[in-house]
């Protein structure tokens, strides 16, 4: 078998013969091209081909689900006689279903295959750049990969769906070090579908390597007072993640999380309106199929400050018996808002330009607290001094409520569309 | 079950080479609220090379572990290395060498239980909750378990073949305080197969109910005082400072990106009750919880004693930061899939215990906090770190009080190392480490109580 389709075909015969009711699977063919730098210097050229065969099935109500990476008849056929055994062996479970007939789609975004030479001159170009720009500056490590992925799923009710992306993805992670003086490390990750321009111009990386020569420099914060905290858009995206993870199948199904009666309610400031847009053309990644088998469509999770949807599944809608996400989330883009960055800096007296947040695991409760990374004072609406060991803490919840700004202007990583934030009333303190 | 024997692949190679075939394969069970939610199982095979030309390297991967698959990986990884080597060659000299053969398997010796018993053990935990356990709004009981088992050859005559299984149960309890969700979680099992990590549901009863009381005198707790403070870091703590505010300055990678402790080699870093050691497979007679015989670049696996008596001793270093810092490797080069090329990463690192007791050293604070159990924990090159603490208790005059709610503790590692002044005679293993640096791979993580000074961050 030599097609994804081929290889599904014959997944969802043989689940159906070992005496599976209903039925999926999908197929996802990987190959990437990965350069390294370590240490300022190029160091490894990587490339790895890999499939995944995900199957999944139901009888009586009651689901197992397997993984794995032959795609050879016996092994399929294997694996569908074992999913058979592991639905056997669970519980049943009314919520347990698959996706309902759909059209049959296919779509293909990103090129299908990496220009290796390319790769290699933007990457020296890279570290040429960082070199004449910012001597001080130590590229730990560079990744530079580009991956072509070909997806395929089918079920039993007849879902027939495909997509490739090719894309190429920048991880660079750097500290900056004056003899013994030494930086916070940062990073960012930025995703491109061409490689036309050179990768310090992408996401926010040119102003990131500079703010990180300027904290060799960093002083020690001291004392506590409650304000205003400016959420840059690569940290901005953490706390995006984490308000997603609240809105997701888990802590809903658990029936813990801090938003699960506030579907249709303001969950944040009028002024926030976050949308999860997989389908962009303005992003270099998304996707087109969910982990559900549906075709992705783009949706509104908070619409000016109202939450418009959670992120279920269709197994998590089943469950809870709300309405299944349109996606899986991820791809977030937030409205941009009237002020710009200086203006937003300008109306602070007292606060912090939140740059990287190094925070534990919020609470059920939605309490964090955590520590600023290469983060600045703001005092009297100019930024201050780059700070080391500031804690900041407050609550997810109270936080979205206290939003007073967001910038017009806005990042593009490739992953995400983000603006700058002023978010109020967080606890701020130093040793 | 991957290819034991890849001697007869030995003569593709053209230069330093290592050849892989890996098989990962892991269970998941996750029961939320009595429902089965998650039953799951994966397999990930195949076979990697990776090749050194010029001191830069190439690798391959393919899932097909088959005679042509091999050779295919290693004419790509070949070809990879060449097409870096022709753009910049250095003349790096040879990479040190430590072969040696390897054959360890830890899979249980017992018959293997079926998918039935298994989601039913999760499940018998699962109702030991609900029946025993009054105040508990919302549980979570989830299996996980992790068989990484590999072979490898290596051009400079090194071979192994090992098996390395893991299987760990997390459980999470929640109640209601006043409307608010609270919740502590625990972690059971390690080293081996389930047949030889967990017999009986009931053998779990006393922690379990140590937990539900932890988690109610939780629910009554109190938000910490920010600040800094005395404190006494439970062993749970002082093993991911161990892993990740000191563990990850000395990985030579991250010393060669800026790390601050690369300028710290032999000079006293600590209190000198700190010992710190990266244990290979084996701490004070026993088996680690992470056992590594021999690394993925082919090295005999040994200890690396980071920290002696507060000194900074060495770095952790592959193959190649060892021939840049004239040091000896000591199998700290792991890789995680078969697809994943070995990097620097830590085994089982532990600071070590001292003569202190931990009721004494809770007895001579009089006002401080006792943190007993982390969430997450990051640090990075300047040896600044931050752990959630998820379980913990006020100190007062020398006795615990009341119970502390989720907070984070930050501070610099090698100033705060500075400020242990006791520390305890006893030692425990985390044995559920998953650590984070490009791929994740299992880690081990251990200590005794240190008493320190250290920035709480509150409410």
């Amino acid at each position: 078998m030599k097609t994804g389709r081929e290889i599904g075909k014959h997944s969802l015969d043989a689940m159906r013969k070992a005496g599976l009711e209903k039925c999926e699977c999908r197929v996802r063919f990987t190959r990437k091209d990965e350069l390294n730098v370590d240490g300022g210097r190029f160091s490894l050229l990587r490339s790895t081909d890999d499939v995944n065969l995900f199957l999944s099935g139901i009888v009586d109500g009651k689901r197992g689900t397997l993984s794995i990476n032959g795609t050879d008849a016996d092994s399929i056929d294997e694996a569908a006689g074992t999913v058979m055994e592991m639905a056997c062996s669970s519980e049943t479970d009314s919520a347990n279903d698959i996706s309902p007939k759909q059209p049959p789609r296919s779509l293909e975004k990103g090129p299908d295959s990496p220009n290796l030479n390319l790769m290699y001159s933007r990457m020296q170009d890279f570290i040429d750049y960082s070199g004449t720009n910012h001597p001080s500056l130590i590229l730990e490590q560079l990744i530079l990969d580009f991956t072509n992925t070909r997806t395929f799923y089918m079920n039993s009710n007849g879902v027939d769906l495909a997509s490739r992306t090719g894309r190429y993805t920048f991880f660079p992670m750097f500290t900056s070090k004056e003899g013994t003086d030494t930086s916070s490390f940062n990073y960012t990750g930025v995703s491109s579908l061409n490689l036309e321009e050179n990768l310090h111009e992408l996401g926010n990386l040119r102003s990131l390597m500079k703010q990180s020569t300027e904290q060799v420099r960093s002083r020690q914060f001291n004392g506590k007072f409650i304000g205003d905290v400016i959420i840059t858009p690569d940290c901005l995206e953490d706390f995006l993640s984490i308000i997603c993870m609240y809105l997701s199948d888990y802590h809903l199904i658990k029936g813990t999380s801090i938003f699960k009666d506030s579907l249709g309610e303001p969950v944040a400031s009028r002024l926030l309106t976050l949308h999860s847009m997989p389908l962009s053309d303005e992003l270099a990644s998304g996707y087109h199929i969910t982990s559900d088998g549906f075709a992705a469509e783009n949706s509104t999770i908070i619409g000016k400050g109202v939450l418009n949807s959670f992120l279920l599944s269709l197994y998590g809608a089943n469950k809870t018996g709300h309405t299944r996400s349109l996606n899986n989330g991820g791809a977030l883009v937030i409205e941009p808002g009237d002020s710009s960055l200086a203006e937003l800096i300008g109306s602070v007296e007292k606060g912090v330009l939140l740059c990287r947040f190094s925070g534990g695991m919020p609470s059920e409760s939605g309490d964090f607290s955590g520590v600023a990374k290469n983060s600045y004072t703001i005092e009297k609406g100019k930024i201050g001094f780059p700070a080391r060991e500031i804690m900041i803490s407050g609550n997810i919840r109270d936080m979205l409520m206290n939003i007073s700004g967001v910038s017009k202007e806005r990042v593009n990583s490739g992953g995400w569309l983000l603006p700058w934030i002023v978010a109020g009333g967080l606890s701020v303190f130093g040793k | 079950m991957v290819l034991r024997e890849l001697g007869r692949y030995a003569d593709l190679f053209t230069g330093y080479t290592e050849l892989r075939v890996q098989e990962n394969r892991t269970t998941a069970v996750a029961v939320v609220n009595g429902d089965v939610i998650g039953n799951h199982r994966q397999t990930v095979t195949g076979v990697s090379a990776r090749a050194y030309s010029g001191g830069l390297w190439g690798f391959a991967s393919n899932p097909d572990a088959s005679h042509d698959g091999i050779r295919t990986v290693v004419k790509s990884a070949t070809e990879n290395a060449r097409f870096l080597s022709g753009r910049e060659n250095r003349n790096s000299g040879p990479l040190p060498s430590k072969p040696g053969r390897v054959e360890r398997d830890f899979s249980t010796g017992k018959p293997r239980l079926s998918r039935k018993d298994i989601i039913g053990f999760v499940r018998s935990v699962d109702r030991m909750i609900t029946a025993g356990f009054s105040g508990v709004a919302s549980r979570t009981v989830s299996l996980q378990c992790l068989d990484m088992e590999k072979s490898l050859i290596t051009s400079d005559g090194s071979s192994s073949f090992t098996m390395i299984p893991r299987t760990i149960l997390y459980v999470s309890l929640t109640t209601d305080s006043g409307g608010e969700p609270v919740e502590l979680r625990d972690v059971f099992g390690g080293l081996g197969q389930f047949e030889d990590v967990f017999e009986k549901p009931e053998d779990l009863a006393e922690r379990l109910e140590q937990l539900r009381e932890h988690l109610m005198r939780k629910a009554e707790g109190i938000h910490p005082e920010t600040g800094e403070r005395d404190c006494i870091l439970d062993a749970d703590l002082a093993g991911i400072l161990a892993h990740e505010a000191i563990g990850h300055t000395t990985e030579a990678d991250i010393v060669r990106g800026g790390s601050v402790a690369g300028d710290f080699l032999g000079k006293q870093v600590a209190s000198p009750l700190i010992t710190l050691v990266d244990f290979a497979n084996e701490a004070r007679g026993q088996t680690c919880p992470v056992p590594v015989f021999m690394d993925d670049e082919g090295i005999l696996a040994e200890d690396a004693v980071i920290i002696e008596n507060g000194v900074l001793k060495r770095f952790l270093h592959n193959r190649e930061s060892a021939l840049h810092f004239n040091a000896t490797p000591r199998g700290n080069a792991r890789a995680f899939n078969f697809d994943d090329e070995p990097i620097i990463r830590m085994r089982n690192t532990a600071i070590l215990p001292g003569t202190g007791r931990l009721d004494e050293m809770i007895g001579s604070i009089d006002e401080g906090y006792y943190l007993m159990k982390p969430s997450n924990g990051q640090a990075d090159s300047t040896s600044e770190f931050m752990f959630g603490v998820v379980q913990g208790y006020e100190i007062k005059n020398g006795r615990l009080g009341r119970a502390i709610r989720d907070t984070t503790i930050s501070g610099v590692a090698f100033d705060m190392l500075r400020t242990v002044t006791d520390v305890s005679d006893d030692m425990k293993w985390s044995c559920a480490g998953m650590c984070g640096k490009k791929q994740p791979i299992p880690v081990g993580m251990g200590g005794p109580a240190l008493k320190c000074r250290i920035s709480m961050g509150g409410r």
